[in-house]
């Protein structure tokens, strides 16, 4: 039994029944007689029922949003981060140009220049979030895991823009211990260990 | 011809083609990492192997010819195991930055790690400590280098400079400049555009942007009269201005060489330009009064064919200098040579084997002819001879004889160079009047030339003739043209060409001179309301933005230029332009019916050797095999001979005190390469150390240059590329130097420090 079986029987119609419908009013009169008798027979209360016994015994399935929120799966794609390296708390982003480049609605943007160390850095980040269709791809292609997808499914703002800069995705430097690794597409997997091939050194 | 098989097909090659040559040109594939195609083969990768049937081993292809009817195999097992071995090795330690570096995405190393599917690595090195070198306009990172030696090769065999070269050391060998602590060159920059992976970079590009995402526009660089193809490279200038910028220049370094003018003066566009109707309503109501049209040939084809369609229209005066000086210097040499223009082109030069320069300081007025002179020097070994007053330091690894000539003398140069290399017809043909002037004890005594000097000339000349020497080139420059006795020069020159073995070039001064000499209609005299057109006029056009009215930059406009190569060559729009063009001032004139400029390039002049075909329709590109597809090569048209005489050789002139000399310092053309963020710089008198100590000033120090009742305050600078006398440029549009050279290159005045 691999749980396959359900989707090979194709005989669909065999737990078919026929509903019984009673008539269509067709005279006013009769349209009239089926008010009184449907008011009078308190069917509403009969659909109410569930939902108030439910009500009184306080066992309530609701998720009390926003107080209570689902979780959602570690692979949901919502507005971007920008990361942090937990040690040294610099950016991450070396400025490649490989989320740009892939990036197949062309919303990404990165400005570079050589800082004075004469390391690559990006001085400006941008997402036009009109135009993304989150769909990871630069968060996959990334090679140092500094662009990925946020937890974050809740932003309303008057602008789609004021999620689109670089210090907004950026993780603020105080709450660089609440950094979390991003798991999604582009994370290793978790035998990527195994897989690596050491290069030889000569010493 | 030799016949032969490459994979099974049958290809021929010409006489001294390798294998390589001939796959490359037929579109067969080897891999190669240290070849390139201008130069000597490198032979230091061996990647480039083939299979040879009945050959043990394997067989270089770039420097192995066929042999007939020889089965050649590119590819097999072994070959793949063996350059998959070399890739390997040249991966030891190469630093894993591909994600920063600046030639990803255009990385010969990454493509052919790929190719080669090399994804793990056996062989180890002990890593050095090499750290980056800072040279000016470049940088290089030992560890990133191959060791290729492509920029070696280049620097030494094309450009001439002979700047850098190999620090043998095992695994520590590295680029150093050559016999100095640091690089000091012409930064003509082709090591950067040669090298393979990015360890040559251009500081100014470094980390600004990756090659995928730049924008490739094909078109000819607008300096000098070589007009060389590049590409310009353009990306959004930023995040917040979405405007394209140029970033960078490339160019097909296979085939062609750029200099550094080129390939770091890119941004001189006319950037803030808009549509200002009051300016253009004045632009108009000064073009129905003026009577002169003053321009430089810094334009295209189709500008100049409209203001001579203006000046036909309206009897405007065309004023343009340095054009006529050159017009009527090829009108001249065309009535005594037959032809309506000059024949060798820049790869004639190339395939020289004798060589004289005079008239040109060949190495900022032309850097192109200089190179194909160096190529030339280098790969058949030709002779090279440079008359000149002023001594170029620059060409001493290329130039074999250098005759010093007194200043004003080239007449008595010429003349003497007549009497060596044309036989008798010449001399009667240049007539009796001329042949009894011809004194050469007075010539050789006034112009300092020595008669010795000429005789070792002719014996070098005789010798190349014994080895079989086929090609002689004579390349005249801007000093003849602007000559008092410019007429009679030319007409010698002409002789020369008709008489004699040697070929003779007529070096365009600027961009376009070539092109405006045989489209425009010159005046001499100006009149009294002038339109000057990147000059100054009453009413001034200016593609430098410091006019009247904004005109485009000629990286902002279509259209074609007629370069050295009497080839005219296609450029294409690389920035965007939102002000008016000439064009539209000639709509509104009348003159014009056409919406854009380019509808002209068919209208050119035919009876000149232009030809009629649209803009569209011009090819701008090199083939596999490095043929040129540019454009279209004028048509040289016969010329009726003119039966006058030459006149006699006048009494030289003399040149006393203090003789400086017009030219511009490398990197410099004009207010527009000084336009360009990189090369900005101030002018300054440019003295030789000789020159110095003569006046007895220091590089630093204040001067005035004294001339008539002009007074021009200067900075000096000491420029190690002469060795003797000094110079002025005119790029610097705040220094009035063109007030003191009215024509001649060269002048008389007084300097005193301040």
């Amino acid at each position: 039994m691999n749980g396959l079986e359900q989707f090979k029987d194709r005989n669909v119609s065999q737990n078919y029944y026929r509903v019984k419908i009673e008539p269509y009013p067709k005279t006013p009169w009769e349209r009239f007689k089926r008010v009184v008798r449907r008011s009078l027979r308190l069917e509403l209360f009969v659909g109410l029922k569930i939902t108030l016994m439910e009500m009184l015994r306080f066992k309530i399935h609701t998720i009390q949003y926003p107080k209570e929120k689902l979780p959602i799966s570690p692979r949901y794609r919502a507005v971007h981060k920008l990361l942090r390296l937990l040690e040294s708390g610099n950016e991450r982003c070396i400025g490649c140009g490989l989320c740009e480049k892939i990036c197949i609605s062309n919303c990404i943007r990165i400005d570079t220049r050589p800082d004075e160390n004469g390391r690559k850095i990006p001085t400006e980040y941008t997402i036009n979030f009109g135009r993304c269709i989150f769909c990871g791809y630069c968060a996959e292609v990334c090679p140092e895991l500094a662009i990925v997808h946020g937890q974050d499914y809740e932003h309303a703002s008057e602008q789609r823009a004021q999620f689109a800069l670089k210090e907004d995705m950026l993780t603020p430097l105080d709450k660089l211990k609440e950094q979390k690794e991003y798991p999604g597409f582009g994370a290793p997997t978790p035998a990527a260990d195994k897989l690596i091939k050491k290069t030889p050194l000569a010493y | 011809m030799v016949k032969f098989y490459i994979d099974g097909k049958e290809v021929v090659a010409n006489r001294g083609e390798t294998i390589l040559q001939v796959a490359r040109r037929e579109g067969i594939y080897i891999p190669t990492m240290c070849y390139l195609s201008k130069v000597k083969p490198i032979e230091s990768c061996r990647l480039c192997v083939v299979e040879v049937e009945g050959v043990e081993g394997f067989v270089l292809s770039c420097q192995t010819p066929a042999t007939p009817d020889a089965r050649i195999t590119t590819d097999s097992k072994e070959l793949y195991e063996h350059r998959q071995n070399i890739m390997k090795l040249y991966d030891v330690n190469h630093p894993l930055e591909c994600g920063v570096c600046d030639k990803s995405g255009e990385c010969d190393l990454q493509n052919k790690n790929l190719e080669f599917r090399v994804d793990s690595q056996e062989f180890s090195a002990r890593d050095q400590y090499r750290p980056i070198q800072d040279w000016n306009y470049l940088q290089y990172d030992p560890s990133l280098c191959i060791l290729c030696e492509k920029c070696v090769h280049v620097c030494n065999e094309v450009i001439g400079d002979d700047a850098i070269e190999i620090e043998y050391g095992g695994y520590k060998s590295r680029i150093i400049p050559k016999d100095a602590e640091t690089l000091d060159c012409t930064w003509c920059g082709e090591c950067v555009a040669v090298c393979p992976v990015g360890a040559f970079i251009s500081k100014d590009f470094k980390y600004s942007a990756n090659a995928w995402e730049l924008d490739r526009i094909p078109a000819a660089c607008a300096h000098c009269s070589a007009s060389c193809h590049l590409y310009y490279e353009t990306k959004h200038s930023s995040i917040e201005n979405p405007e394209p910028k140029i970033y960078r220049v490339k160019n097909e370094f296979e085939f062609e060489t750029l200099c550094g003018a080129g390939r770091f003066g890119f941004d001189f566009e006319n950037r803030e330009a808009k549509k200002d109707e009051e300016a253009f309503k004045r632009a108009i109501e000064a073009f129905k009064r003026a009577d002169t049209i003053k321009f430089t040939s810094f334009i295209t084809n189709e500008e100049a064919l409209l203001l001579q369609k203006m000046k036909e229209r309206f009897g405007y005066r065309l004023v343009n200098d340095e054009a006529r000086a050159y017009q009527r210097f090829l009108e001249n040499f065309s009535q005594y040579s037959g032809k309506s223009l000059y024949t060798p082109s820049l790869y004639d030069i190339e395939d020289s084997d004798f060589i004289i320069l005079m008239g040109s300081f060949i190495s900022s007025d032309n850097p192109a002819v200089r190179y194909a002179m160096t190529v030339s020097q280098k790969r058949h070994r030709s002779e090279i001879v440079n008359f000149h007053p002023v001594e170029d330091d620059l060409l001493k690894p290329v130039v074999t004889k250098f005759v010093k000539h007194e200043v004003g003398s080239e007449e008595a140069a010429l003349s003497m160079l007549v009497d060596i290399l044309c036989d008798e017809d010449a001399k009667k043909r240049a007539g009796k009047e001329w042949l009894e002037s011809f004194d050469i004890g007075y010539l050789s005594a006034e112009s300092n030339i020595g008669e010795e000097e000429i005789e070792d000339i002719l014996k070098r000349l005789k010798m190349k003739k014994r080895r079989g020497a086929k090609r002689f080139t004579l390349i005249l420059g801007e000093d003849l043209y602007t000559h008092p006795r410019a007429e009679n020069l030319a007409k010698l020159a002409g002789l020369v060409d008709r008489f004699s073995e040697f070929d003779v070039m007529l070096i365009p001064p600027k961009t376009n001179t070539l092109g405006v000499a045989l489209i425009c209609d010159l005046d001499e005299e100006e009149g009294e309301f002038s339109i000057g057109y990147n000059q100054k006029g009453d009413f001034t056009l200016s593609a430098l933005g410091d006019g009247d009215l904004d005109m485009p930059a000629l990286n902002q406009q279509e259209g074609t230029f007629t370069n050295i190569d009497r080839r005219v060559v296609p450029t294409n729009v690389a920035l965007p332009y939102e002000g008016y063009v000439l064009n539209d001032i000639a709509k509104e004139l009348g003159v014009s019916d056409k919406e854009y400029t380019i509808e002209y390039t068919k209208e050119l002049p035919k009876e000149k050797g232009y030809k009629e075909i649209e803009f569209d329709e011009l090819d701008n590109e090199f083939l596999n095999d490095g043929t040129e597809k540019r454009g279209y090569e004028l048509e040289i048209k016969k010329v009726n001979l003119s039966r006058k005489n030459i006149e006699p050789i006048e009494e030289l002139p003399e040149f006393n005190g203090t003789v400086i000399y017009r030219c511009e310092p490398v990197l410099q053309f004009s207010p527009f390469t000084n336009k360009a963020h990189q090369l900005r710089t101030k002018g300054k008198l440019y003295a030789s150390e000789t020159f110095l100590n003569d006046l007895g000033l220091k590089e630093g120090d204040k001067v005035n240059i004294q001339k008539d009742n002009i007074t021009i305050s200067i900075e000096v600078e000491r420029d190690g590329f002469i060795a003797s006398g000094a110079y002025l440029g005119r790029f610097d549009k705040n220094i009035d130097t063109e007030s003191l050279f009215k024509d001649y290159r060269f002048t008389e005045v007084k300097i005193q420090k301040v």
